[in-house]
């Protein structure tokens, strides 16, 4: 990404300058720390990423359904600057990945369609010396908690980084009246159906290509998800999530689960 | 891409895990195979709500669901009776309680017809209005496998318990035997003009208030407990409460109340002597995929 | 393009020609999916976006001219009258009061998810799959537009060393992981999932219209705080369709982890639109009862 800040802020640096004397931070609790170890892995430390975006304007062609490029771009771009920061600090401290990884967006008084894009998460390193970075060298990233990391492992598999696609479409409005008019049954609506299809498709798709760059075998945990906002009815961003995974081992290595009966409420 | 396979030969038992992972690959495989074979005689479907960890439950003591059941009842509230007056609103517990008993018939009705000896996991709806009150009972009827004796309707017993606590009461020797229920209307008090003039500096108990409030609450308890001896029962387990003002008249307070009865029917109670787990599971946290977009 | 999308859409061509699986399965589920030999092949959708009117005053329905339809030529099965008992009309009294049947509804309804779930299976084919777990089905209305879209989604799978399905036909579950792993433990196999809508309208008569909202008072001495008969039989009876309906697709099988939701749309004194919305997993048994050991009781410590 070509506008991505070179450096990070300096008291950035400096908070992780003193995590690499061997103190560590995180929001992991007591139950994913341990989890964590079992797999093998230790906590470097909190990192985060930021990024303010000012989402521009698209026109949109009242008779028509179509995909508006430069919402989706501002929706990809916001996300991904954050993101990236943040891999840039868990790198800065020699993490192989950052688990536990949460994205929020936070709306300022002072900024008007503007938002502030956060990642955050815990940075963690094998203990075995290995490097489990993905194959853009970059640590991996996951929305896993600890518990999803530590069964994913027993799977035989390794996050390799929190893919996402996304796709801002706007329906027609034309159409949709004509058909209204006409007979008084329900009926199906094919051109609406075939758009907010292509729209869905379009996301995964996107989310897919993430993936594939990273060389994953497949995505868990895929989310697709719907909003018209501020944009009006008219106007829906599709949105995909996952965590990309690669295989390493051919077994999955979870004992029998135990049947209890909790006397808990 | 490098690392090395997860911590397999580290585990003490890690054999074990795959032998029973064969096992359960082996029975899926039996089972997508029996798909080519031809559905069995429609007298022995059964249709049920319950998940499959309560199912599971109620199989380990030899039970079964059958049958989805239900039994809806509505009463008419005469009009006016919302409006001021003193005591209790006796049309509206009536209509409660009427609609309560003729629901909780129905859903006898179905699970006898259905061969059920009992209904459990039952979701009582409550829905009070100016003119009306309805009650609707939704459950699974249950029996122990393969019972072939049709029940009365009489003789079933209705529990809003789950299948997994009609397991456990069941191990420990007790039988739900039925819903009770009560519910009482009231008006709230009135205070006179000059009474609440007097009062608006004084710290002071409003007296007449504190007494209609208790004795609605003390009535719907108490009839939901008649219902419950009616019943044979020796308790009353889970009881739900709802109370509160009316929405169509805010001087009108309603209680409502109702329970699973149980009994015990073995000699005596049973431990259950539990074991202590020390679970690793947090209450689950992942990104909120809707944060992305803005509120 | 054609009326109805038979192909799928280019986007969705391609995600599937890709290397990379998706799966929509949460990881304690796509864990226990691979340990039953489950191999997620791919996320898999499909929808159905439909004009979605009211039917208050479809053309020649109810049981007065103009409202609806001819009621002795397109009712469902059930109906039922009530019959005035006062002897005269006028403008606000109806003579006779009547529940029924709108399978025009019920049709419409099952049109849409068929549809949407047509969709999906295709999808779930195209990445020869043999079963398709985790499904969550939806409907909503899309924005402020008066139509609804009817949206199945779910991760499609193929058991490891597994035949295709018989029929070319994935199997389908709402269950995924654990749930589904202990589903096959008590010998049930998934078929598909099983959903239908029971709709039924009720026409108050003159004492229903009076019990239900206290109009008339001329007509008390009826009955005071007595049952709403009309109003419960359609309630008993929209729920007794859905179910009927659902037994219908059964074909033998069962029924399991039901979920029953009712609706009432209320349209004038006593007047209602019911809906009953049933959906659950079709199941086969594929092994004899046989039930496993009872659970060890636990007491969490935390």
């Amino acid at each position: 990404m070509t506008d991505t800040p070179q450096d990070l802020p300096e008291g950035a640096s400096k908070r992780l300058a003193e995590l690499e004397h061997g103190l560590f931070t995180s929001d992991l609790s007591v139950n994913e720390f341990l989890l964590i170890k079992e797999v093998g892995f230790h906590p470097l430390g909190f990192v985060m990423g930021s990024s303010i975006y000012h989402t521009g304007i698209q026109t949109r062609k009242w008779g028509q359904s179509q995909e508006l490029t430069k919402l989706t771009e501002a929706m990809y771009n916001a996300r991904e600057l954050a993101m990236t920061r943040m891999e840039e600090e868990a790198a800065e401290l020699g993490a192989d990945g950052v688990v536990g990884v949460r994205l929020d967006v936070n709306y300022y008084e002072w900024g008007k369609d503007a938002a502030e894009f956060i990642a955050v998460g815990t940075a963690v390193k094998a203990e075995n010396g290995v490097s489990y970075r993905n194959k853009l060298g970059k640590p991996f990233t996951s929305d896993l908690s600890g518990q999803d990391f530590w069964t994913l492992m027993q799977t035989g598999h390794i996050p390799q980084g929190l893919v996402m696609g996304t796709c801002v479409y706007h329906i027609a409005h034309r159409g949709i009246g004509q058909t209204l008019g006409s007979a008084g049954q329900n009926v199906e609506l094919p051109n609406f159906t075939q758009a907010l299809y292509e729209a869905r498709e379009l996301a995964m798709t996107r989310m897919q290509d993430e993936a594939n760059q990273l060389d994953a075998s497949g995505i868990v945990g895929v989310r697709l998800e719907e909003k018209s906002h501020q944009w009006g009815s008219h106007t829906i961003e599709f949105l995909s999530l996952g965590t990309a995974v690669v295989k390493t081992s051919g077994e999955v290595t979870l004992p029998a689960p135990t049947t209890i009966i909790s006397l808990d409420n | 891409m490098t690392g090395p396979a997860p911590l397999a030969a580290d585990r003490p038992d890690g054999s074990a895990g795959d032998a029973t992972s064969g096992d359960i690959r082996k029975e899926m495989l039996a089972a997508a195979q029996s798909l080519d074979r031809s559905a069995p005689s429609p007298a022995a479907a059964m249709t049920s709500d319950l998940s499959i960890d309560e199912e599971l439950t109620l199989h380990s003591i030899g039970w079964e669901p059958i049958e989805l059941v239900y039994g809806v009842s509505l009463h008419s509230i005469p009009m006016g009776v919302w409006n001021w007056g003193q005591g209790e609103i006796t049309h509206a517990s009536s209509a409660f309680a009427r609609s309560f008993a003729a629901a909780t018939d129905r859903i006898h009705h179905e699970c006898a017809r259905s061969g059920g000896h009992g209904v459990v996991g039952v979701h009582v709806e409550r829905n009070v209005d100016r003119h009306h009150i309805g009650i609707a009972l939704t459950g699974t009827a249950v029996r122990p496998v393969g019972a072939k004796k049709l029940p009365s309707a009489d003789s079933v017993f209705v529990s809003d318990l789950s299948g997994r606590d009609f397991t456990l009461l069941q191990g420990s020797g007790w039988m739900p035997l039925g819903l009770a229920a009560g519910a009482s209307f009231v008006y709230a008090p009135r205070r006179s003009m000059g009474t609440a003039m007097k009062q608006t500096s004084q710290n002071v108990e409003l007296t007449n208030f504190t007494e209609a409030m208790y004795a609605a609450r003390e009535s719907a308890m108490e009839r939901m407990q008649r219902s419950a001896l009616a019943l044979q029962g020796t308790g009353v387990v889970e009881v739900k409460v709802t109370e509160g003002p009316m929405e169509f008249a805010h001087h009108a307070i309603g209680f409502s109340a109702y329970g699973t009865v149980i009994r015990l029917v073995a000699g005596q109670h049973r431990n259950l002597a539990p074991r202590m787990v020390l679970p690793l599971d947090d209450p689950v946290r992942g990104v909120e995929a809707t944060a992305l977009r803005g509120a | 393009m054609d009326d109805v999308p038979g192909d799928l859409p280019e986007a969705a061509a391609r995600r599937f020609s890709e290397g990379a699986f998706t799966s929509g399965l949460t990881v304690p589920d796509f864990a226990a999916c691979l340990q039953m030999g489950l191999e997620p092949a791919g996320y898999v959708q499909g929808f159905c976006v439909m004009k979605w009117g009211s039917w208050q005053f479809y053309p020649g329905a109810g049981p007065y001219g103009g409202y609806g339809p001819n009621v002795a030529g397109t009712h469902g099965g059930y109906s039922e009258s009530w019959q005035c008992p006062h002897g005269f009309v006028s403008a606000e009294h109806r003579v006779w009061g009547q529940n029924y049947e709108q399978p025009w509804v019920e049709d419409a309804w099952a049109n849409g998810f068929t549809s949407a779930y047509e969709r999906l299976i295709e999808e779930a084919s195209a990445l020869g799959a043999h079963g398709i777990v985790g499904l969550v089905d939806t409907s909503a209305p899309l924005g402020d537009l008066g139509v609804l879209e009817f949206r199945v989604q779910g991760t499609a799978v193929k058991v490891k060393d597994g035949p295709p399905p018989a029929d070319g036909r994935p199997w389908t579950t709402y269950l995924a992981g654990q749930r589904l792993a202990k589903l096959i433990e008590a010998g049930y196999m998934p078929v598909s999932i099983a959903a239908t809508v029971a709709s039924v309208r009720v026409w108050a008569s003159c004492i229903t219209a009076y019990l239900t909202e206290g109009t008339n008072p001329g007509w008390t001495s009826q009955a005071v705080g007595a049952e709403i008969e009309q109003t419960a039989r359609a309630q008993m009876a929209v729920r007794r369709i859905a179910r009927e309906r659902v037994r219908a697709q059964l074909g033998g099988d069962s029924l399991h982890g039901a979920s029953m939701g009712t609706r009432e749309r209320e349209l004038g004194e006593g007047d209602a639109d019911l809906e009953c919305i049933l959906r659950g997993n079709r199941v086969r048994r594929f092994k004899e009862f046989d039930p496993m050991p009872a659970p060890r009781p636990t007491v969490r410590l935390s």
